[in-house]
């Protein structure tokens, strides 16, 4: 495993054809926030959180079912861009797989008491409930 | 194939309705730099990518950008709802309403309609992942922009988290094109297009 860099640096090729675009790649095995901090960050990764005027969005979201499975989905999705290029990364890997199993958890429940989030799970009480509102873009002052 | 999913990928709850900065942000639904054009651009562009790993990144970009088209229109119809007469009066906003009340329709701030000219699928790798790394970046200006233009916490919360999403799509892409250029011919990268050539 190479050397740790500061979380905000990653690793640039010692030589490498001229005329190209480079980014940095974010080093293997980065630190992490939690799901629920790296939702209002809009990353799960410290290194690459970079505000804009200082404004940054200081509290976790109230903890909600809704909430609880966004957050899960949010880190599932960021790990999931990250894997796609760093498969070799074992310890994110892990981390995605402990995520997508907190996930599915929590979705079974979350249909149980709420309804469906998908239209395959609408029959589920014996009724067709997916056309139920509210939709996901209504105004919602608790959830 | 695509299924939808009942919920959003980030919550949009706006207390307050605000016609004026809904015509600002409408800009992000169908602008030059908006997430309807960032979606397209990505996944448009997939067909032509020559290894799967590239393909994957765009597919899984590309679906993450519809889900925040969502989340814009969410904003939009949330700060357009139930408007007073004197509402629709607002300049800037009484001009978006003579054509569409309170939809949501994709449009630039400055009025012209969504349109593929503000996209490109070139179908050359190395274009086309520098189209996308520039592309994040100019959507990152618009967020940065709508932060300087408003002041309504509800709005901006959303705001931060979108933008934020801008700086981790340039980097995965930054990285994308470094594992493509590992793959091509390091004393020519350029000596063919692996989208086409043989």
């Amino acid at each position: 495993m190479q050397e740790q860099l500061r979380p905000g640096c990653g690793i640039l090729p010692a030589a490498a054809p001229l005329a190209n675009p480079y980014v940095p790649f974010q080093q293997y095995d980065p630190n992490t926030y939690g799901a629920k901090t790296g939702l209002v960050r809009g990353t799960l990764f410290p290194g690459l959180d970079l505000p804009f005027l200082g404004m940054v969005n200081r509290d976790e979201k109230p903890d909600t079912p809704m909430h609880e499975l966004q957050a899960l989905h949010f880190a599932i999705a960021e790990l999931g861009l990250y894997l796609d290029t760093h498969p070799e990364d074992t310890q994110a890997t892990e981390l995605f797989r402990e995520y997508a199993e907190l996930y599915k958890t929590g979705y079974a429940r979350y249909e149980q008491t709420y309804g469906p989030l998908c239209q395959k799970d609408a029959a589920q009480s014996g009724r067709y409930t997916w056309t139920q509102g509210p939709w996901p873009w209504e105004y919602k002052q608790e959830d | 194939m695509f299924v939808y999913e009942k919920k959003l990928q980030y919550p949009v709850k706006i207390a307050n309705p605000n016609p004026k900065l809904a015509s600002i942000i409408i800009s992000q639904y169908g602008g030059p730099d908006g997430e309807l054009g960032a979606s397209l651009r990505y996944l448009s562009q997939r067909y032509s990518m020559p290894f799967p790993e590239l393909q994957g990144l765009l597919t899984d970009i590309g679906s993450e950008e519809l889900g925040h088209l969502e989340m814009v229109g969410a904003i939009i119809h949330q700060l357009t709802r139930k408007l007073s007469d004197e509402q629709i009066q607002t300049p800037g906003f009484a001009q978006y309403f003579v054509d569409h009340t309170a939809g949501v329709y994709p449009t630039a701030a400055s009025g012209f309609p969504f349109s593929a000219a503000s996209i490109a699928v070139k179908g050359d790798p190395i274009a086309d992942l520098t189209e996308d790394l520039a592309a994040e970046q100019k959507a990152r200006v618009t967020y940065d922009n709508i932060l300087r233009l408003s002041d309504d916490p509800d709005v901006n919360d959303v705001i931060k988290f979108l933008r934020e999403r801008e700086i981790v799509h340039f980097q995965r892409f930054g990285e994308a094109i470094q594992n493509l250029r590992e793959r091509l011919n390091q004393k020519n990268v350029y000596a063919m297009n692996p989208a086409f050539d043989r």
